[in-house]
C-alpha cells in the first residue's frame, strides 16, 4: 500500500494540479511540498512496507506490477522526496503550476523506477520519466534543441533497455527478478552480452557517462532550477542504481567482462568533466560538468568489485544528490536575482546577499569534498575501496579530478560572490525565508551524512543484502547456468 | 462444414455471415427512409447516422456471440470464429468512429448515400476478416475498395478528385496483381482454398503466384515500396474517410495476410516465401518514419505514420508464431484507438470537421483547449511507443514475439524506427505546449461535438489496454 502510494500518489496529485487556476502559484507550491513531505515521511514511518504485486502479463513471459523497497531504493526514495520538497518550495513565477505538476509526475515515475521489482515495470517507469522533463524543457527553453537532445538521447537509451528487457523476458520466462535472490537465471550465451549492452547503454546515457553526456549540459542549463535540482540529483542516479540493483545481480558475468571499458569511460568522464568545469563560463554548466566528473567516480566504484567502494558508491550517490540539488537551487536564486548565469558578468554578490553566499558556499564545500561533509565521506570510501581492490592506477588518476574539484568549485563561488562589485547588475534582496527553508534540509542532510556516513549502510542492513561485488571479481560462471540457444 | 446435401450451403453458413449481412443491409433501410425526408434538415443527417450506428452495434453484438465458436461456412470459404470476430469488431469500432466524425461533412442530400457506402465498405472488410479462400478474399477486397473510390471523391476540394482517381487507378492495379497471383496459385494447386494451398507442392508457378498475391497485399497495406499512393490519397480524401481507410483497409488486409501467411503456405517453405515481406516491413518502419519527419500536413503525416505502424504489426507475424499473431491483433486494436483518437482530435479542430490541418494549427493548443491537447498528447505518446499506453505494452510484446521467433534483426529495426518516430510525434507535442500569441493561430472549433465521444473512448482504451493487455487467445485454427 505504502509503495503503491509512493508511485501513484505524486502522479495523480500532479495531474490534478492542472485543475488549479494558472495563477495559483502559492497553492501549487504548497500542494507539491506537502505531497513531497508525505512521501518523505511514509518510508520513515513504514520502512518494512510489504511489496505490492499484481499480475500484468503471463505470456510470452510473466511480468508483474511489483513494487517494493530494496536496500538501495529505500535511500534513493527518501533522497528524491527530500529534494522534491526543497525544489517545490522554490517554485515561483507564472509557470509554477505547470512545473509543480510535472515535478510531482516526475517524482512518481522515478519512485517507480527505484521501487520496481520487475524489469518490464522498471522499463515502463524509465520511459515514463522522460515525458515530464521533456514537457518542461519545451515550455521553458527558448529554442527546441535541448529538449530534442534530451528526448532523442534518452529515448534511444530507453528503447535499447526495452529490447533487452523483452529479450531477457523471452529467455528467462519472467521479468519479475529485481531484488529476488531466488531468480538465478543467468544468460551465458552470446545473447547475454547483447542484453547487457542494451541495458548498460540506457544506464550510461541516463547517468550520463562520457561520451553519452552531450545532452546533459544544455538540459541542465535550460531546465528551471526546481526541475534541474531533481533531474541532476536523482534522475542521474537511476542509471547507477540500475547497475547496482539490476545488472550486478542478474548479469554478473557480463558486468565483469565490461569492467575495463567502464573504467575507461568513467575515468575519461572524471577528467573531461573536471576540465570542462574549469573552463565553463555558464554557472549551471559548471555544476553540470562537475556532475559528469563525480558520476564517473561512482561508475568506477560500481564496477570495481570492492565491497567498500560499493558502499562508498551509495554514500556518494546520496551525497551528490544533496549537494548538487543545493548548488542548483542556490544558483537558481542567483540567476533569478541577477538575470544572468555568466561567471564573467557576475561578481561581488557576497557583500549584498550574504545569506545566499553562505548557502552557495556550503554547497560548493560539500561538492569539493571538504572533510566533515557528505562528499568527502563518499569519496574517501570509494578511493580506499579502489586501492584495496587493486585498482591503484585508476585510483591515482581519479584523485587528480577530485583535487581539481576544489579549483572549479572555488572558481564558481568566487566568480559569483567575490571580487569587485559589478555596478550594472540589478540589486535585489537577500535570500528569503522560503528559500532558506528549501535549502536547510539539504544542508542539514549533507552535514549529518558527512559526520555519520555509517547511518546509510547500517540502518538497512545493506552489508548483508548487497554483497554481489564478489560475483564480479570472480569470473566463475554462476551455478547451474542455463545455456540459451538461439533459434 | 458442408451439410448432408454436399456442398450446398445450409442455414448455419448464412448465420456465419449474419454480421456482415446486417452491416450490408442497414444501408437499404437508410436509403429507403431517406426517400421520405426532404430539405437539408439536421434530422436527415441524424437519422442516417443513427440507423447506421444501430446497425453496426447490432452486428457487433452478433459478431461477439460468435467469438468462442469456430465454424467454417460455405465449405471452408468463410471461417467464422475468434480470429475473424476480433478483426470484424475492430472494423465495426472504426466504422462507428468514422460515422461520429462524419456528421458535419458533405451535402445533406448526400449523407444517406455516403453513410451507405461506408457501411458497404465495412461489410467488405468484415468479409475479408473471415475469408479463407482466394475468391472470398477478392470479393471482400473489391467490396471494400469500390465504396472507398466514391467516398474519396465526395469532398469539394480540388485534391479530392485527384485523390479518388489515384486511389482508383493504383488500387485497381493492386487488385489486378492480387487476382493474377490468385489465378497462378489456383493453377499451381488446383484449388482456391487456403487449406489446399498449404499442402500443394511449391513449384515456381506457386512461388510466383504467392509473390504477386503479396504485391497486391503490400499495396493495400501500403508497405514500402508500394506506399507512394497513401499520402496523396489520404490528403485529398475527406477526414473521416481517411480515418476509415487508415484503419479498416489495413485491418481487413492484415486479416487476409495473417490467414494466408499462417495457414495457406506449406509449413516447411513458408519462412523462405515470407522473407521478402519481413524485409518490406523493416523498410516500412524506416522509410515511413523518415518520411513522416518532413511532413507539415497532419493527414500526410498520419499517412506516413500509418505506413510505419503497419510495419510494426507485420513484423509481429515474423516466424508465424501464435503469440506473434495474438500480439499483432492486440497492437492493431491499440493502433486503431490511438489513430482514430488523433483523427477525432483533428476533426475537432476544423469547423466542418474536414479542413486542411497543418502542424502550425497545433501551436499553443495546450493553453487554448487543454483537454483536447491532453488527449492528443496521450495518443501521440502511445504512437511513439511510450508508457502508459498500449503503444508501449504492445510494442514490448511485439519485440518479445519477434525475438522469440528468431527475428532479432527485425526487432532491432523496429527499435530504430521507433526512435525516429519520436521526433515525428513529439514535434506535435512540442507545438501544443509552446506558448504563442493566440492572434497568430487560427482557432477553429468543430460544430459537431460527436468526435468528443471518439476522443474519450479512444483515450480510455489507449490507457486501459496498456495496463491490461487483452490479447485474444482464441485465434486458431485459421482454416478448416
Amino acid at each position: 500500500m505504502t509503495v503503491t502510494a509512493l508511485v501513484l500518489g505524486p502522479i495523480v496529485v500532479g495531474l490534478l494540479l492542472y485543475a488549479l487556476p494558472r495563477t495559483a502559484t502559492t497553492a501549487a507550491r504548497t500542494v507539491a511540498a506537502v505531497v513531497a513531505a508525505l512521501t518523505f515521511i511514509a518510508p520513515l514511518v513504514d520502512p518494512n512496507a510489504p511489496d505490492a504485486a499484481a499480475r500484468w502479463l503471463s505470456r510470452p513471459f510473466t511480468a508483474t506490477f511489483h513494487l517494493g523497497f530494496g536496500p538501495l531504493s529505500y535511500w534513493l526514495v527518501l533522497l528524491l522526496a527530500l529534494i522534491t520538497f526543497s525544489a517545490a518550495l522554490t517554485l515561483k513565477g507564472d509557470r509554477a503550476r505547470e512545473i509543480a505538476a510535472q515535478l510531482l509526475v516526475l517524482q512518481g515515475a522515478m519512485n517507480g523506477v527505484f521501487l520496481a521489482k520487475d524489469l518490464l515495470l522498471f522499463a515502463l517507469f524509465w520511459d515514463l520519466m522522460l515525458i515530464p522533463v521533456f514537457l518542461v524543457l519545451i515550455t521553458t527553453s527558448t529554442h527546441g534543441r535541448p529538449a530534442w537532445k534530451y528526448l532523442i538521447y534518452n529515448l534511444v537509451g530507453g528503447l535499447a533497455l526495452l529490447l533487452a528487457t523483452a529479450a531477457y523476458g523471452v529467455l528467462a520466462g519472467t521479468t519479475d527478478v529485481i531484488g529476488n535472490p531466488t531468480a538465478h537465471f543467468s544468460v551465458v550465451s552470446a545473447w547475454g552480452l547483447w542484453i547487457f549492452a542494451g541495458i548498460a547503454f540506457a544506464f550510461l546515457v541516463k547517468t550520463p557517462v562520457f561520451p553519452f553526456h552531450t545532452w546533459m549540459p544544455e538540459t541542465y542549463a535550460e531546465l528551471p532550477p526546481p526541475m534541474v535540482a531533481v533531474v541532476s540529483a536523482v534522475q542521474s542516479k537511476a542509471g547507477l542504481y540500475g547497475f547496482m540493483a539490476i545488472t550486478l545481480p542478474l548479469l554478473p558475468v557480463q558486468m565483469g567482462q565490461a569492467k575495463t571499458l567502464m573504467f575507461a569511460l568513467g575515468l575519461a568522464g572524471l577528467i573531461y568533466g573536471a576540465l570542462a568545469a574549469l573552463a565553463e563560463r555558464d554557472a549551471k554548466k559548471v555544476v553540470a560538468y562537475s556532475s559528469l566528473s563525480h558520476l564517473g567516480l561512482i561508475l568506477l566504484a560500481v564496477f570495481s568489485g570492492s565491497a567498500l567502494a560499493y558502499i562508498g558508491a551509495l554514500v556518494y550517490m546520496v551525497a551528490h544528490g544533496l549537494f548538487s540539488a543545493a548548488l542548483f537551487l542556490a544558483l537558481g536564486a542567483v540567476e533569478q536575482r541577477e538575470e544572468t548565469r555568466d561567471l564573467a558578468r557576475l561578481g561581488g554578490l557576497a557583500s549584498r546577499n550574504p545569506r545566499l553566499a553562505g548557502a552557495l558556499m556550503l554547497g560548493a564545500l560539500a561538492a569539493l569534498g571538504l572533510p566533515g561533509l557528505a562528499g568527502f565521506a563518499g569519496e574517501i570510501l570509494i578511493l580506499t575501496g579502489l586501492f584495496k581492490a587493486g585498482w591503484t592506477l585508476a585510483a591515482v588518476i581519479a584523485l587528480v579530478p577530485v583535487v581539481l574539484a576544489s579549483a572549479y568549485m572555488l572558481r564558481l563561488y568566487q566568480g559569483i560572490m567575490n571580487g569587485p562589485d559589478v555596478p550594472d547588475l540589478p540589486e535585489r534582496r537577500d535570500m528569503t525565508w522560503l528559500e532558506g527553508l528549501a535549502l536547510a534540509p539539504l544542508v542539514a542532510a549533507f552535514v549529518w551524512l558527512g559526520i555519520n556516513p555509517g547511518a546509510l549502510t547500517a540502518a538497512a542492513d545493506l552489508g548483508a543484502r548487497t554483497t554481489p561485488p564478489a560475483a564480479i571479481t570472480s569470473s566463475a560462471a554462476p551455478e547451474a547456468p542455463r545455456v540459451v540457444s538461439s533459434r | 462444414m458442408s451439410s448432408a446435401l454436399g456442398n450446398f450451403p445450409i442455414g448455419a453458413d448464412y448465420a456465419a455471415l449474419l454480421p456482415a449481412f446486417v452491416v450490408a443491409c442497414t444501408p437499404l433501410v437508410i436509403l429507403f427512409v431517406d426517400l421520405f425526408l426532404r430539405g437539408s434538415s439536421m434530422a436527415r443527417r441524424a437519422i442516417a447516422i443513427t440507423f447506421a450506428i444501430v446497425g453496426l452495434l447490432a452486428a457487433g453484438a452478433v459478431e461477439a456471440s460468435a467469438y468462442p465458436h469456430d465454424y467454417a461456412a460455405f465449405g471452408g470459404a468463410f471461417v467464422q470464429g475468434g480470429f475473424s470476430t476480433v478483426f470484424s469488431e475492430i472494423v465495426i469500432v472504426a466504422t462507428i468512429a468514422t460515422l461520429l466524425l462524419s456528421v458535419g461533412i458533405g451535402r445533406t442530400d448526400q449523407v444517406a448515400g455516403t453513410t451507405s457506402l461506408v457501411l458497404w465498405s465495412a461489410s467488405g472488410a468484415m468479409l475479408m476478416s473471415g475469408a479463407a479462400n482466394l475468391m472470398a478474399v477478392f470479393l471482400g477486397l473489391e467490396l471494400l475498395s469500390l465504396g472507398l473510390y466514391c467516398l474519396c471523391a465526395i469532398s469539394s476540394r480540388i485534391t479530392a478528385r485527384e485523390s479518388a482517381l489515384k486511389y482508383l487507378i493504383l488500387s485497381s492495379m493492386a487488385s489486378g496483381f492480387l487476382l493474377y497471383g490468385s489465378a497462378l496459385l489456383f493453377g499451381a494447386s488446383g484449388s482456391v482454398a487456403f487449406s489446399a494451398l498449404a499442402t500443394a507442392p511449391v513449384t515456381p508457378l506457386f512461388a510466383l503466384g504467392a509473390g504477386l498475391f503479396f504485391v497486391g497485399i503490400a499495396f493495400k497495406l501500403s508497405l514500402v515500396p508500394f506506399h507512394a499512393w497513401t499520402p496523396d490519397v489520404y490528403e485529398g480524401a475527406p477526414l473521416p474517410v481517411t480515418a476509415f481507410m487508415s484503419v479498416v483497409t489495413k485491418a481487413g488486409t492484415l486479416a487476409v495476410f495473417a490467414r494466408f501467411a499462417y495457414a495457406a503456405l506449406p509449413p516447411d517453405r513458408a519462412s523462405a516465401i515470407l522473407l521478402p515481406i519481413w524485409v518490406l516491413a523493416a523498410a516500412s518502419m524506416l522509410v515511413g518514419n523518415l518520411a513522416a519527419l518532413a511532413q507539415t500536413d497532419m493527414k500526410r503525416l498520419l499517412a506516413y505514420s500509418g505506413i510505419a505502424q503497419v510495419g510494426y504489426i507485420v513484423a509481429s507475424f515474423a516466424g508465424q508464431s501464435v503469440l506473434g499473431l495474438r500480439y499483432a491483433i492486440l497492437y492493431l486494436a491499440g493502433y486503431t484507438f490511438m489513430n482514430l483518437g488523433v483523427f477525432a482530435v483533428v476533426a475537432l479542430m476544423s469547423r466542418d470537421g474536414d479542413a486542411v490541418v497543418g502542424l502550425g494549427r497545433f501551436a499553443g493548443l495546450a493553453y487554448r483547449r487543454p483537454w483536447l491537447a491532453a488527449a492528443m498528447t496521450l495518443f501521440l505518446i502511445g504512437l511513439a511507443g511510450l508508457p502508459p499506453t498500449i503503444g508501449f505494452t504492445g510494442k514490448v510484446l511485439i519485440l518479445a514475439a519477434t525475438t522469440g521467433a528468431g527475428y532479432a534483426w527485425l526487432a532491432a529495426v523496429l527499435i530504430v524506427g521507433t526512435a525516429i518516430s519520436a521526433y515525428v510525434y513529439f514535434k506535435i507535442v512540442r507545438a501544443m505546449f509552446v506558448r504563442v500569441d493566440p492572434a497568430h493561430v487560427r482557432d477553429e472549433r468543430s460544430t459537431n461535438p460527436l468526435p468528443w465521444i471518439a476522443v474519450g473512448v479512444c483515450a480510455a482504451a489507449t490507457f486501459v489496454l496498456g495496463i491490461v493487455p487483452l490479447a485474444p487467445s482464441n485465434v486458431l485454427p485459421l482454416v478448416k
